[in-house]
């Protein structure tokens, strides 16, 4: 469940509006949220949303958002300058920024380096990376994550393996502890 | 940077090394715990991925509170009555509360940081979590005179073995408190073991009686 893993592919700065594009609520970025290869949607840095967000493609938060977002099959990003305060439901998130609420993944939950997650975390996969900033719980159960996962309304994605494990990845020389837990 | 300061209390290791403390009572309750039957963590340092990975091990819900850096350790060594630390405490610590009740608490080099009623008001909210039996780990800044400003940022390196992996900082004035003192301000708790570190820290397990 716990993954110390690399930074998105794509450096925070490929995401970034231009400042024409940050008017827009949901323009097209320049990258891509999940490393797939697909364009992500973009709220820019001026943007403030108030109300329930939902979506069918990948996403990326630079403004604030107050309410919920539901991106079921999609991943969102909250980036370093995103503000969430919202219970989310995605098929991946990854945080730079800062979120109050819940977090709900049907694959991977990323914390990056001083992002500030205030709430809960389930999902099969969750990684912290060092230096990041987490006040909440986090479900390791497997069972427990299918059931909580269920119970929102996100089906948890199939061929987890079925242990915890913990192994040490090679990050760039500096060899880390990883661990992986999931609910399959 | 002044002797005192080059010196890192509460440590014998940096970033980086492999170096660490053996802590035998960390390892009890790592090692003395089936892998199949669930627990309920709470962690009132930051969240590291050490220990998770340590804790994935087995089914577990972990609560991270970390304490000091979200300004919990302020606000409960500002407050002006106990009501107020026990305030202060329910909106601090995660988790459901009552919902499923508290195994194992993890207190790394806090208890030193906290004043004599916030300590009393956060350990009975977490007295009042927790299961009977279940214990509170902790590092206390206990031989030395002296200890860092912040706290410590301790890490499992293995299943024995603890580091703090905060760089050296400026050192003040340690309370000292004595395992009296300890015992008075975690009232409703008892001493099941205690062990000096090779850090001149004390390894305590506090227990909630049966």
């Amino acid at each position: 469940m716990f993954e110390r893993t690399k930074k998105d592919e794509a450096g925070a700065d490929d995401f970034a509006p231009r400042k024409s594009e940050s008017d827009k609520s949901f323009s097209a970025s320049r990258g891509t949220a999940s490393g797939r290869g697909q364009e992500a949607a973009v709220i820019g840095r001026s943007i403030q949303i108030y109300g329930d967000l939902r979506g069918g493609e990948d996403l990326r938060i630079e403004g604030d958002v107050t309410g919920t977002v539901e991106l079921i099959n999609s991943a969102l990003t909250i980036g370093k300058e995103g503000k969430v305060k919202a219970d989310v439901y995605a098929k991946s998130i990854a945080v730079d920024g800062e979120t109050r609420g819940d977090l709900y993944a049907s694959e991977r939950v990323s914390v990056h380096l001083n992002a500030r997650v205030q709430g809960n975390i389930v999902a099969p996969r969750v990684s912290i990376e060092e230096g990041a900033h987490f006040k909440g719980s986090i479900e390791m159960d497997a069972k427990a994550v299918e059931k909580a996962l269920g119970k929102a309304g996100i089906e948890p994605k199939e061929n987890q393996p079925t242990r915890a494990s913990a192994a040490k990845t090679d990050t760039g020389g500096k060899d880390k502890v990883s661990a992986v837990a999931s609910s399959g | 940077m002044p002797p005192a300061a080059a010196r890192q209390l509460g440590s014998e290791s940096t970033p980086g090394t492999s170096a660490g403390i053996h802590a035998p009572l960390f390892e009890k309750i790592v090692t003395g715990h089936s892998e199949d039957v669930r627990r309920v963590v709470l962690d009132l340092g930051a969240a590291s991925t050490e220990l998770l990975a340590l804790l994935a091990r087995s089914p577990c819900r972990a609560d991270i509170a970390d304490l000091n850096f979200f300004g919990d350790v302020d606000r409960l060594n500002a407050a002006e009555s106990l009501d107020e630390c026990i305030e202060i405490s329910e909106r601090a610590l995660p988790g459901p509360g009552a919902a499923e009740e508290l195994d194992v608490v993890f207190a790394w080099d806090l208890f030193n940081y906290l004043s004599r009623d916030a300590l009393r008001g956060l350990m009975r909210v977490i007295g009042k979590r927790m299961r009977p039996g279940g214990v509170v780990h902790a590092l206390v800044v206990y031989s030395e005179k002296t200890m860092t400003v912040t706290p410590g940022r301790y890490l499992p390196l293995s299943d024995s073995a603890l580091m703090n992996a905060k760089p050296a900082q400026e050192l003040r004035d340690a309370p000292r408190y004595s395992p009296e003192d300890l015992l008075d301000a975690l009232g409703g708790f008892e001493i099941h073991t205690a062990r000096l570190l090779s850090n001149g820290m004390q390894e305590f397990l506090f227990r909630r009686p049966l």
